[in-house]
């Protein structure tokens, strides 16, 4: 199964990265098994989204800078609204970072 | 703060890739079970530290008493406080005792022992400042210069105390090496009677009809030069034509002029000034920098103030080093700019995109299975509709 490394980048992801580092400087962890744990969560955090999700979020903005390198779309909006369910955020200045999920099921 | 849904889903993602890597860790060699238990109660407590997941962590089965182990440091992470200021005090404490012997009297203590605390960014700044930028100066003073006119250092030179802290006097230095050689020169033609010189140029000028170089490199410091000439040392003022080595004997016949005792007519003061060193170095410093000219136009005749000319030098230097050529580096700063920003905003959304379109400068994407991080949240979407007003 084909997975991005996308999600390392959130919080989740950051978090366990942050305590792989930290294991393997210590010598706890080896850097192979390290990274084995890195692809099982890319595969876990993208099941979990497709599977346990369900909520859909409209998004709207000022598109600030676009680009689109290597089938990843990278957007940063200004002024930027989201609504999910029923509360509303906005945000001064966010940057979207997107995949092609056709990727995934080939 | 979390939504639960983000915090259950996080929560589950934690357990389904431990669960998948216990094997690695148990079997082939694996490090064990503890240690996929200390990652997972690590990886647990920095997930709550960042707010992500709403603790305490609900077990749904068996790897609740696997927390145990894990529990010290999601302990530590959470409460550091009543421990750590407990003994913060004394540690505290602890580092203040060697103030004192930091700070004894320079006098009585030794130097290393002072320096160690201090370190050599603090204590010897002068020093360590200028030994970068006087380091060539100061060996461009020691190897001296190739001139025709060298001679073994001459008493005078080697009366001087070493001075090896300041680059002002690095510099001044490396300012009288460049006179030093020539002194002695310079008085042994004073000694010699105005027939002898007429000898000398003659000699140089008729056999052949050859001419020395009169129209090279020297021809800027030879107008200063036949200032002097006609002003200073009258006794040769006649001939009209040097040759460049004599240009330079003349300049130095004139320098000395001002050291010794006036016998040949008045010199006017401007005359003084062109003759003093520092001012020389005016001369050629003027073109890049009006201040230096300025600042410097004052400059007496007397030795120590040949050291404000070349730290002026300096500055010119370092202003041309301040001002590289354009590269790459430029661009550089703007993206930096752009990414504290962003790492500021520190607003991100993680996803993929099913359909990217764009009409005129109206974007619109779909986008799928995401992970926002927005205003210290973190929102999961199955899908999102963005509209973008580019």
């Amino acid at each position: 199964m084909a997975t991005f490394e996308l999600y390392r980048r959130s919080t989740i992801g950051m978090c366990l990265t942050d305590t792989l580092d930290e294991m393997v400087q210590n010598g706890t962890l080896r850097p192979e098994l390290a990274f084995q744990v890195l692809v099982q969560f890319d595969k876990s955090m993208t099941e979990a989204l497709e599977n346990q999700v369900k909520s859909k979020v409209t998004i709207k903005g000022h598109l600030h800078t676009y680009r689109f390198c290597d089938n990843v779309w990278t957007f940063i909006l200004q002024n930027a609204t989201f609504k999910h369910e029923e509360c509303q955020e906005n945000v001064g200045r966010v940057k979207i970072v997107a995949c092609d999920s056709k990727l995934l099921t080939q | 703060m979390a939504t639960s849904t983000t915090s259950t889903v996080y929560i589950q993602v934690i357990e389904d890739v431990i669960n998948k890597v216990r094997e690695e860790f148990v079997n082939n060699g694996g490090p064990g079970e503890d240690v996929l238990k200390e990652l997972q109660g690590t990886w647990e407590a920095r997930m709550i530290q960042a707010g992500v997941i709403i603790g305490p962590i609900e077990r749904t089965g068996a790897p609740k008493p696997a927390l145990g182990g894990a529990a010290a440091p999601v302990h530590d992470l959470n409460v550091p406080y009543e421990g750590s200021e407990e003994y913060e005090t004394p540690t505290a404490e602890m580092l203040f005792p060697p103030t004192p012997i930091q700070t004894p009297l320079p006098g009585t203590a030794d130097s290393s022992m002072y320096n160690i605390p201090t370190g050599p960014s603090d204590y010897p700044t002068p020093g360590s400042d200028t030994s970068g930028g006087g380091g060539g100066n100061n060996n461009e003073a020691k190897t001296g210069r190739p001139s025709p006119f060298m001679q073994p250092p001459s008493p005078w030179m080697s009366q001087r105390p070493p001075l090896d802290v300041n680059v002002a006097y690095v510099e001044g230095r490396d300012e009288l090496d460049r006179g030093t050689p020539h002194q002695p020169t310079t008085q042994d033609f004073f000694t010699l009677s105005g027939k002898r010189k007429r000898e000398e140029f003659a000699s140089q000028y008729h056999p052949g009809g050859f001419i020395p170089q009169q129209d090279g490199a020297g021809d800027a410091a030879s107008e200063v030069f036949e200032i002097e000439l006609s002003g200073g040392s009258t006794s040769l003022g006649g001939h009209g034509i040097l040759t460049t080595a004599n240009k330079e004997v003349v300049a130095h016949v004139a320098r000395s002029c001002s050291k010794i005792p006036q016998l040949d007519g008045p010199i006017p003061d401007p005359y003084d000034d062109v003759l003093s060193t520092p001012n020389i170095y005016n001369n050629y410093q003027g073109v890049f920098n009006e201040d230096y000219n300025i600042a410097n136009t004052p400059a007496p005749n007397d030795q120590p103030a040949g050291t404000p000319a070349p730290v002026v030098q300096n500055d010119v230097a370092e202003d041309d080093d301040d001002e590289p050529p354009l590269n790459e580096n430029d661009d550089d700063d703007l993206d930096d700019v752009d990414e504290v920003e962003e790492q500021n905003t520190q607003h991100l959304v993680l996803a993929q995109f099913d359909k990217v379109t764009r009409t005129k400068s109206r974007w619109k994407c779909s986008l799928k299975d995401g992970i926002m991080h927005i205003n210290n949240k973190d929102i999961l979407f199955n899908k999102a509709t963005g509209e973008f007003e580019f």
